[in-house]
């Protein structure tokens, strides 16, 4: 009996989980580097991004190039 | 030789957006000296002539006491030199400003271009029966977006050698930033073959900037495209709403992002000191 049916591309989607992973973690710190220190949020800001960037080029990499 | 332009507003494209999604390739309109000129190109186009009318009319000759439109941009300029100068430094600033400043406002305006109405939704029907797009947005195509990045990446290579000189570069990416006194010689060889493999991996992360600068804003702008009229054709009107508000914030963070990155880049090499100026400022 088939429950359920996966198409699509497996490689990519362990890709994007990965690097949503990645970037939930980065969020999660950097919301809890504000809450400690809420005067340094504007560099804690260009930070967090810049590790979302990183993270989430993993994604990128994971649908473009997986086959 | 094309046919006739049939200008829907919002609630037919929604329909017929539907059944096709978006095309990721963007669609050739017309030719000019054999050069084929896309729907993304149009847009760039139409969008860089009214940036450049609104700044003529918003701030005109610049003065002392600025009127409303030459404040707005004067806002907008300083509000993001601000959050760029603690990363290309203060030495690099004013030197980098103008192309970082270009490249925010116009990824800015070139992903909230996809919200106005017409944009992605003007459509012609081609000989062979599909609907096409007349005018898309301009970061929906990843010729556009390959071609910032190939501009941010050749403005990299301008500042770092212009500014911080080829042997720099080199020392930077290969030298042995080990403390000589610290270590015996032996150690201190040994780290050098340790740096000059973490060189090859840095050049090698360097050129792959061109790939996930393009990807990271094509997927997203393509993406959010893709998502509102795809949202359209399963519950018109009021879903799409939502979500283009969502693209709003998609649109500003994206921007924010890749001018951030550029100018992350160019700091990494250029803006070493950075750390001792700010203890003397303190």
């Amino acid at each position: 009996m088939i429950i359920a049916e996966i198409t699509g591309s497996l490689p990519a989607a362990a890709g994007c989980l990965a690097a949503a992973i990645g970037v939930g973690l980065v969020g999660a710190k950097a919301v809890e580097s504000v809450g400690r220190n809420p005067d340094a949020s504007a560099k804690i800001l260009v930070q967090s991004i810049l590790g979302m960037a990183l993270a989430e080029a993993v994604a990128f990499y994971a649908i473009f190039l997986a086959k | 030789m094309r046919p006739l332009f049939f200008l829907s507003l919002l609630a037919p494209a929604f329909v017929l957006a539907s059944e096709e999604g978006v095309n990721p390739k963007a669609t050739d309109l017309f030719e000019i000296g054999g050069i084929p000129v896309s729907n993304t190109i149009l847009t760039t186009w139409i969008l860089t002539a009214l940036i450049i009318i609104a700044i003529r009319v918003l701030v005109g000759t610049p003065k002392i006491v600025p009127r409303k439109g030459q404040a707005l941009v004067e806002n907008v300029a300083s509000g993001l030199r601000d959050a760029l100068e603690p990363i290309v430094g203060k030495k690099m600033i004013g030197k980098t400003f103008p192309v970082l400043c270009g490249f925010f406002v116009f990824i800015l305006l070139m992903n909230w271009s996809g919200l106005l109405p017409g944009v992605g939704t003007i459509k012609y029907q081609s000989a062979d029966g599909h609907w096409l797009d007349a005018i898309r947005p301009a970061n929906s195509d990843l010729n556009t977006t390959l071609a910032l990045s190939i501009l941010s990446f050749l403005a990299w290579t301008y500042f770092v050698l212009r500014y911080a000189g080829f042997k720099a570069l080199v020392f930077d990416l290969f030298g042995n930033k080990a403390d000589k006194r610290e270590l015996s010689m032996l150690m201190w060889l040994m780290l050098g073959f340790i740096f000059l493999g973490v060189g090859v991996i840095e050049v090698l992360s360097i050129a792959s900037r061109l790939i996930s600068l393009p990807f990271r804003l094509y997927g997203n702008v393509f993406g959010g495209e893709n998502l509102i009229h795809t949202l359209g054709g399963i519950a018109p009107y009021v879903v799409p709403a939502i979500a283009g508000m969502l693209e709003v914030l998609v649109g500003l963070i994206q921007a924010f992002v890749f001018t951030l990155l550029s100018a992350v880049y160019i700091g990494l090499i250029c803006n070493h000191d950075a750390g001792h100026d700010d203890e003397h400022a303190h």
